[in-house]
């Protein structure tokens, strides 16, 4: 909670007013504030992750493997003698590292290739066809083939789920573009003889940031689901690295007869998807009320 | 109607006595097994994947097969002779034998099933050494080789990508193309991907009558269960909870905790197969720093072999430096080299290694990437920087057979090869081929054995294999592994093998 | 609407040779063959070089490309190598296994989330409101490979009625097929539930919060009558528009949940083929994926222009 208040009050230094005005009523809206909540908890827990783990998660303890969780490990130790709540927390940076640099570089290609299709009617029908093409098959099979493309590591697991998560986010940028497109102050601007490029970025797309924001939020929960995912079929961050995708498929073998190593991790994916979920839920009522529909 | 009215009396007979009842066969019933993989073909000759053996063997025979001591002995054959230059082997087959279609087995399928394998085989080197293959006789069929070799019956018998004996109509047809028709004691029923393959009892199987019990791959192979269903399943929570719903009868590959957990459950029995392969750890001598000697020995110095097993492979693991197993006559008793960080430094120090960062390739198969970490660990401690680098098979293997490049370690199994023996060994690092740099003293010790046909000075050669092998530590035998099948207590008198043999064993 | 149908299934075209142009580009790309598949660790490069001869992997790409478009057009998908099949009868091997857990997992998420859903809107603002879309959130965030190991954990140890690992043909036996399909249903259903629960809710709030529901309140129509007539046939259209979203997100969850629960269906078939390298079965199952996708979204398009009549087509 504290940590995302924070983070409001640094954009507040810029025009106090409008932004404290902002943040009071985003912290009004009870999904918005829950979700700040536990995506701030998770973030806060993944700075501070060497700080407060209690171990070392890459180093074995010989003697203290498989240990259900107790007073010595709070959730247990895996077949290396490691401990799970210290690798749960590493894991964290790794995974929350990926989700976002996958949301970003999702947010600009997306807008790049979005408001081309949008902006010039020449290229929306080969691009989108194109992001069609992409987006008829599943898009986790797209991220498994490219990461096997690839090969497994941290920056291509973030190459194949930006790659997979771009045709969507440049329909959904190319649908507001549509529609501002064709606003007055647009064919005002345009009438002033202003370029492309200035009426693209000044006019067409600041005016189509919203539902590319809240867009922005299932993005990056979808990317640590697929993080996991990806991880859980051998093609995600090699070892050691932990992630919360690597824990589970590192557990995966002993579900049965050591199920903490498993279940930790997935309830730590939970809360963070739940944290943005809950974050976009909290954005789309405010900035978009009109857009009822959660894609994701 | 009579004979049977008579067994049943005899059987009343001696349930009386009450020595029958603790070996009851009983007739009839399913067996299912989970496995980790599918076969990739189920043309034995095509492929040698643990996988298609554990299917293949059970429909396919072979003219010599291993006994539990993994001798070669004969299976189809009746027996066989052998010129007194060991050039010409002249091999009687068994009389009345049927392939599953019903026709009897004769010389020209012999001859065509060799000549086939010898084209597409998988491992088609097992029988390089053959000449020529002719029937010289109604029951007769003569393999002249192009020059000695000690180990031909073993390569014959080879389990390896099984030089299996089919239907000459069936021998002509391409790689991969050849029907599930052999002369096993089970034959093909169905096979759906990524399901399952079912088998059922060939009722005009005769088993061998040289034998009177089960041996190895070969003896008297008595089925008593009516079918046979391999079903495949990777996830290992999905077969341990399949096992506990009944839905499959033994769990093929199984680990130590599960194993812990199972131990003492009156309806499982849990069954340690060990040994069944080797944890080996390949260098690639053909790029620094694996191409110097040095690092080879200090990276060998600064690993804990233990440490690396009872992680991958916990509770079921054996330290044994020797590249056979412990039954084998080859078996070797080695010195179990201990850890010792300082001399590893010291012999580091040695070596042109700089701090580079190098490439540890395998492939996602959960103990080869433990050990990959943990060796990550032990080596760190030296100043050994390294990635690790995990890959499906398919890329893992192309990069490890194929390339001079693009990894400096590799890490897997060694399994199939010390269960064939020697030869089976050494042959992988003979003309450089696994270490990608031939070491002549190997390549001249390989060639000495195959020319040996005494067991004494064969023995002393593959002892200098081995010494060579940790002298210029070629590669690191990390130790023996093997892994725990855990079986419904209904299925009797199973024994465990390089494969899950379902002949002999009987359903309760 | 005759021109609209032809002028859909025209533009598919493209789309589906872009996706085969795609899934060439990836092939190229991508290092490894399944040659090494039929081998083990210690094959030897002849062995490998013969393997692959063998397979027909040696020839250039260009040329297996070239021939590849050519025997599509006979309508002919290939043969994969590892499967002793050729791809069209491995694919339709698997369809109805994947078809009938995708389709039973919408059935299921939108009956269970309509009725929560509106459930919620009906009540809304009060506890059961909060503790449905509370739910419906949670759903809509577990990682449905997670669940699926926690549900064999479960079933290993405490419940062991359900069976793991196996698949009963419906035909064959319907009980056995729902006993054994029933937990990878749950699995996959549990995301798309949340959702269309808090469609639901939405769109639920919006239609009875117009002026057409209060003049029905007015007239003294029964509550019941009111959320099922006028608020619920209302709420469908949205649903109906995210159906085609829908099949979408539950083949990429089925491609997971059959992994976990060892079920022969079209994602094992294509994860399977990925990591083996089984080109012409990767190729065929991708193109198969992308018209089964093409073809609900194109359902789905006709259905909105029945449902609702505002949306003209063409």
């Amino acid at each position: 909670m504290s940590a995302a208040s924070a983070m409001a009050d640094g954009k507040s230094t810029q025009d106090p007013s409008r932004a404290s005005v902002f943040a009071r009523r985003l912290f009004a809206n009870r999904s918005f504030a829950i979700g700040a909540a536990l995506v701030g908890m998770v973030v806060v827990l993944a700075l501070l992750a060497p700080a407060i783990a209690p171990y070392d998660p890459l180093k074995g303890n010989f003697r203290a493997r498989m240990e259900a969780p107790g007073l010595a490990h709070w959730m247990g130790t895996d077949h290396f003698g490691r401990d799970i709540l210290s690798r749960v927390l590493y894991g964290a940076r790794v995974s929350l590292q990926i989700g976002f640099l996958v949301t970003l570089i999702t947010a600009a290609t997306g807008v790049c290739i979005g408001a081309m299709a949008g902006y010039f009617r020449r290229l929306d029908g080969p691009i989108m066809r194109l992001m069609d093409a992409f987006m008829a098959f599943p898009s986790i099979i797209l991220a498994i083939a490219i990461s096997s493309v690839l090969g497994a590591s941290v920056v291509n697991v973030i190459i194949a789920l930006s790659i997979a998560s771009t045709p969507h986010t440049a329909r959904v940028v190319r649908a507001s573009v549509l529609v501002v497109r064709e606003m007055e102050y647009v064919e005002a601007a345009r009438a002033l003889g202003a370029g492309h490029a200035r009426i693209l970025v000044r006019h067409v797309l600041a005016n189509s940031m919203a539902p590319l924001v809240v867009r922005m939020t299932y993005v990056f929960a979808v990317a640590i689901l697929n993080e996991a995912v990806l991880s859980f079929i051998g093609v995600g961050p090699p070892p050691p690295t932990p992630t919360f995708g690597a824990i589970i498929a590192n557990g995966r073998d002993f579900i049965v007869a050591a199920p903490w190593i498993t279940i930790a991790p997935g309830l730590a994916i939970l809360v963070s998807v739940l944290g943005l979920n809950l974050l976009g839920d909290g954005l789309r009522d405010l900035l978009d009320p009109r857009m009822k529909v959660a894609t994701r | 109607m009579k004979l049977k009215l008579l067994a049943l009396a005899l059987a009343a007979a001696l349930a009386l006595a009450g020595v029958g009842p603790a070996m009851a066969q009983k007739k009839g019933g399913d067996v299912v097994i989970g496995m980790t993989q599918a076969p990739p073909s189920l043309d034995p000759h095509v492929t040698s994947a643990q996988a298609a053996r554990n299917v293949n063997l059970h429909v396919f025979e072979t003219l010599y097969a291993r006994d539990e001591n993994a001798r070669p002995v004969p299976d189809l054959a009746e027996g066989v002779t052998i010129s007194p230059d060991g050039l010409t082997y002249v091999f009687t087959l068994r009389r009345g034998v049927k392939f599953h279609n019903g026709k009897e087995m004769g010389t020209a399928d012999v001859v065509a099933s060799l000549e086939r394998y010898r084209k597409v085989g998988a491992s088609a080197s097992l029988i390089g050494a053959i000449d020529t293959i002719a029937a010289t006789g109604p029951n007769q069929v003569t393999i002249k080789l192009k020059s000695v070799q000690s180990t031909f019956l073993g390569n014959l018998s080879s389990p390896r990508a099984p030089i299996a004996i089919m239907p000459a109509e069936e021998a002509a047809k391409e790689s991969g193309k050849a029907a599930s028709i052999g002369t096993g004691p089970f034959k093909f029923v169905e096979y759906k991907p990524d399901s399952h393959v079912k088998l059922a009892r060939f009722d005009d199987y005769k088993p061998n009558p040289a034998y009177k019990d089960r041996d190895g791959f070969a003896g008297a192979k008595i089925v008593y269960i009516d079918t046979l269903t391999f079903r495949f399943m990777p996830e290992a929570g999905a077969r341990d909870a399949a096992l506990q719903t009944g839905q499959i009868h033994l769990n093929e590959t199984s680990d130590g905790p599960t194993a812990k957990r199972l131990k003492g459950n009156p309806n499982f029995q849990v069954i340690p197969l060990l040994p069944f392969a080797l944890q080996v750890l390949k260098f690639n001598h053909a790029q620094a720093p694996g191409s110097d000697v040095n690092f080879r020995r200090a990276v060998a110095q600064a690993i804990d072999s233990e440490e690396i097993l009872a992680v991958a492979h916990s509770d079921i693991y054996k330290i044994d430096p020797s590249w056979v197993y412990g039954g084998s006559a080859y078996h070797t008793v080695r010195k179990v080299p201990k850890p010792d960080l300082a001399a590893a430094k010291a012999t580091l120090a040695k070596s042109g290694y700089k701090g580079e960062k190098l490439v540890f390739i395998v492939d996602n198969n959960r103990p080869n990437i433990d050990t990959a970490t943990v060796f990550q660990q032990q080596v760190g401690q030296i100043g050994v920087n390294l990635e690790i680098k995990v890959a499906d098979w398919p890329t893992t293997s192309k990069i490890g057979l194929g390339s001079d490049q693009g990894w400096n370690f590799w890490t897997h199994g060694f399994g199939i090869e010390p269960f064939e023996g020697p030869a089976s060994v050494m042959s992988p690092w003979v003309n450089g081929q696994s270490q990608r740099k031939d070491d002549p003293v190997v390549d001249a010790l390989f060639e000495k054995f195959n020319a040996e046909m005494n067991l004494e000075n064969q023995k002393k050669i593959f002892n200098d294999f081995e010494n060579q092998m940790t002298d210029q530590a070629i590669a690191i035998n990390l130790g023996d592994y093997g892994l725990f099948q855990v079986a419904s207590s209904k299925l009797k008198n199973f024994k465990p093998y390089r494969i899950p043999r379902m002949w002999g064993v009987w359903m309760e | 609407m005759g021109r609209f149908v032809v002028r859909r299934l025209l533009a598919s075209i493209p789309v589906l040779f872009l996706v085969s142009l795609i899934t060439f580009g990836l092939l190229w790309l991508v290092p490894g063959d399944p040659a090494s598949v039929f081998l083990d660790a210690s094959a030897s490069a002849a062995d490998l070089d013969r393997v692959r001869h063998e397979l027909g992997l040696d020839r250039p790409f260009l040329l297996r490309m070239g021939e590849w478009y050519l025997r599509l057009f006979q309508g002919d998908l290939g043969t994969s190598l590892l499967l002793d099949r050729s791809v069209t009868s491995a694919i339709l091997e698997r369809l109805p296994v994947t078809l009938s857990l995708t389709a039973l997992a919408f059935l299921f998420s939108v009956a269970i989330g309509v009725a929560a859903g509106t459930l919620a809107a009906v009540r809304h603002g009060t506890a059961a409101d909060q503790g449905l879309m509370a739910m419906a959130l949670l759903g809509l965030s577990i990682p449905e490979f997670w669940l699926g190991l926690v549900l064999i954990w479960l079933v290993a140890v405490l419940l062991p009625i359900f069976p793991v690992g196996d698949y009963v043909p419906f035909a064959k036996s319907p009980l056995q097929w729902a006993r054994h399909i029933a937990l990878p249903t749950f699995t996959l259903a549990c995301v798309q539930m949340g959702f269309i629960a808090r469609m639901t809710r939405s769109s639920m709030l919006e239609v009875l919060s117009q002026d057409f529901v209060r003049t029905a309140r007015a007239k003294g129509l029964p509550e019941p009558y009111i959320v099922i007539r006028h608020g619920l046939v209302n709420a469908m259209v949205p649903i109906v528009t995210v159906m085609g979203i829908m099949v979408g997100a539950l083949l990429g969850g089925a491609v997971v949940t059959e992994q976990v629960f060892s079920i022969p269906g079209m994602g094992r078939l294509v994860i399977g083929a990925v990591l083996a390298r089984d080109f012409p079965v990767i190729q065929g199952g991708l193109l198969f994926l992308a018209l089964i996708y093409l073809t609900v979204n194109f359902v789905v398009d006709l259905l909105y222009a029945v449902i609702d009549p505002r949306v003209r087509l063409g």
